[in-house]
């Protein structure tokens, strides 16, 4: 994906966006840092092995919902699938060429 | 002034519809096809409203977005239809005879001119929140096209979401994202008016017995819809809490209508056939699933509405005539059902143990009445409609009402009335203009 750098006027019209929205909130910063970080544990735990939801959530210490939520987001955008099932659940796995960026 | 949905002060529509759902898109295409000129305004990203996001429809199991997405393509290409999405309508006033209708124009902060839909934006952008389309199951990014059928196609920031990186303006290929774009206000002139606002359903949390807000295997008829389509969040059915197949999934009927305590006492007329097209679906879904519907009365009164209840117990879906008087939560995620059945003489109290349930929630209307219009609405909230022999007339002369909006009814019904309404617009320009212009009487065409 090329990527342009952005003009004066685009990084001005970006700043006064942030001014107006009041800068950037603390829970929204929260969120970004914890997003970043489950999805950077579930990569890495993905690319050693299949796992499921209960596996996933009991070894990184997540809840099971927000869990299944990051790899519905992680499955929408192409980064895992599913690989079987253990019981009554759901195996994902990284898709290929996502195993070498994991952890990153 | 009046303005213009593109900015000049010469855009006046014959109508005005509110709301690009089945109801809206139905009534303008209706009109458009007369040659009327049509603005249709949806408060969303996308048109379709809440029927693009259904799985199939009752009693033919046709693919809903099957019949939804040539209407929404359909309204999107016409000559004669312009659509307004983002858009809310903030009052209504008339003025001898013409409607000034006020609209509040949410910036998107991507010039819809420029973009090309190709969703690059979304790619690069690293906020994730969830998706309301998907009724929060699933994941969307700060910009996003709503979904993948939507109409238009094109990307929209939230600045509720957005971190402010500039990811998207630099992949952007067309430089459509404008950080600078501000909301406006338009007021635009029009003779005519139809109300197709929809519906919304009433909170999981009117009924404090079920503790639905606090359980995440409990959910609406909605999101059980998302979990049933083709492109569902998860791509199959499973339980929101932990991602489990479920095993045993029970519909609650009258779970937030019929019932004076939470101030919806009337029938909503479409949960008892959805929930048994639903648990009809499930049954090929999960084919090892019990599934059980908990209703007081079901009322399948429409044509072929019998046959397919009578064609859901010949699968095997279990019926329990009876009230849900409390859901508990208990181990492993599961739910207890205490009903009281009202078909057995014995046994009258039973409890009974689910995976998953889908509450059957009240129609309410989506129309805010506190904005400023000649509008009345009803003492259910929805759309007063005065003349029982005339459906679609609203206490506003030139404002009419299609669907939902008037009060709960399915999809069919709905589509008549959209139908019925476009031509109660039709007559009612035709009689003003003939009015002001006897020539017009001989045929439009003759005056221009």
């Amino acid at each position: 994906m090329a990527r342009k750098s952005l003009t004066p006027e685009q990084k001005q019209a970006l700043m006064t966006m942030r001014e107006r929205m009041g800068g950037i909130s603390e829970p929204k910063k929260e969120h970004q840092k914890q997003l970043v970080a489950a999805r950077k544990a579930i990569r890495k735990m993905l690319s050693e092995a299949p796992a499921s939801v209960p596996q996933l959530a009991a070894a990184l210490h997540l809840p099971t919902d927000e869990t299944l939520w990051h790899l519905t987001g992680m499955r929408k955008y192409g980064f895992v699938t599913e690989a079987g099932e253990d019981g009554d659940y759901l195996l994902y796995t990284l898709v290929q060429g996502e195993e070498s960026t994991a952890g990153h | 002034m009046t303005t213009s949905a593109n900015g000049n002060n010469t855009y006046r529509p014959d109508a005005i519809i509110v709301g690009a759902g089945i109801a809206g898109m139905q009534s303008a295409l209706d009109l458009a096809d007369q040659g009327l000129q049509v603005l249709l305004v949806e408060k969303d990203s996308s048109i379709g409203g809440h029927m693009i996001s259904l799985a199939k429809v009752y009693p033919t199991l046709d693919c809903a977005s099957c019949i939804t997405a040539p209407k929404m393509s359909a309204s999107a290409h016409h000559d004669n239809i312009r659509i307004m999405v983002n858009t809310e309508v903030r009052g209504i006033r008339s003025v001898r005879g013409s409607h000034f209708v006020k609209l509040f124009k949410k910036a998107t902060y991507v010039n819809f001119d420029k973009c090309i839909g190709c969703r690059l934006c979304e790619y690069a952008c690293d906020s994730e929140y969830p998706d309301p389309f998907e009724m929060g199951l699933g994941a969307k990014r700060a910009i996003s096209v709503p979904f993948t059928n939507a109409i238009p196609q094109k990307a929209v920031l939230d600045p509720e979401l957005c971190t402010t990186c500039g990811s998207c303006a630099r992949v952007c290929p067309t430089d459509a994202i404008e950080y600078d774009q501000q909301s406006e206000e338009v007021e635009i002139e029009t003779d005519a008016v139809v109300v197709a606002s929809g519906f919304a359903l009433n909170s999981l949390g009117v009924k404090s017995q079920y503790h639905a807000l606090q359980n995440k295997n409990i959910m609406t008829a909605l999101t059980m819809e998302r979990l049933l389509a083709p492109h569902g969040p998860y791509g199959r059915v499973l339980r929101p809490s932990d991602g489990k197949v479920p095993s045993s999934v029970a519909f609650v009927l009258c779970a937030g209508s019929r019932d004076a305590s939470i101030g919806v006492p009337y029938c909503s007329r479409v949960c008892c056939m959805y929930a048994i097209k639903q648990a009809m679906l499930l049954s090929g879904a999960l084919p090892i699933a019990d599934i059980t519907i908990y209703y007081m009365d079901i009322r399948a009164f429409g044509k072929g509405y019998e046959q397919f209840y009578q064609n859901a117990k010949a699968m095997g879906i279990n019926f329990v005539r009876g009230k849900v008087a409390r859901i508990d939560p208990i181990e492993d995620g599961d739910l207890s059902l205490h009903v009281e059945s009202t078909e057995e003489a014995e046994n009258i109290l039973q409890e009974h143990r689910h995976d998953l349930v889908v509450l059957a929630q009240g129609m309410v209307p989506e129309w805010n009445p506190s904005i400023s219009t000649p509008v009345a609405v009803a003492s259910d909230g929805f759309v007063a409609t005065p003349s029982l022999t005339a459906p679609t007339s609203t206490s506003a002369d030139g404002i009419f009402v299609a669907g939902v909006a008037s009060g709960p009814k399915d999809i069919v019904d709905t589509i008549a009335e959209a139908g019925a309404a476009a031509m109660q617009v039709s007559r009612y320009l035709y009689q003003k203009r003939a009015a002001a212009t006897p020539e017009y009487a001989l045929g439009p065409a003759l005056v221009g």
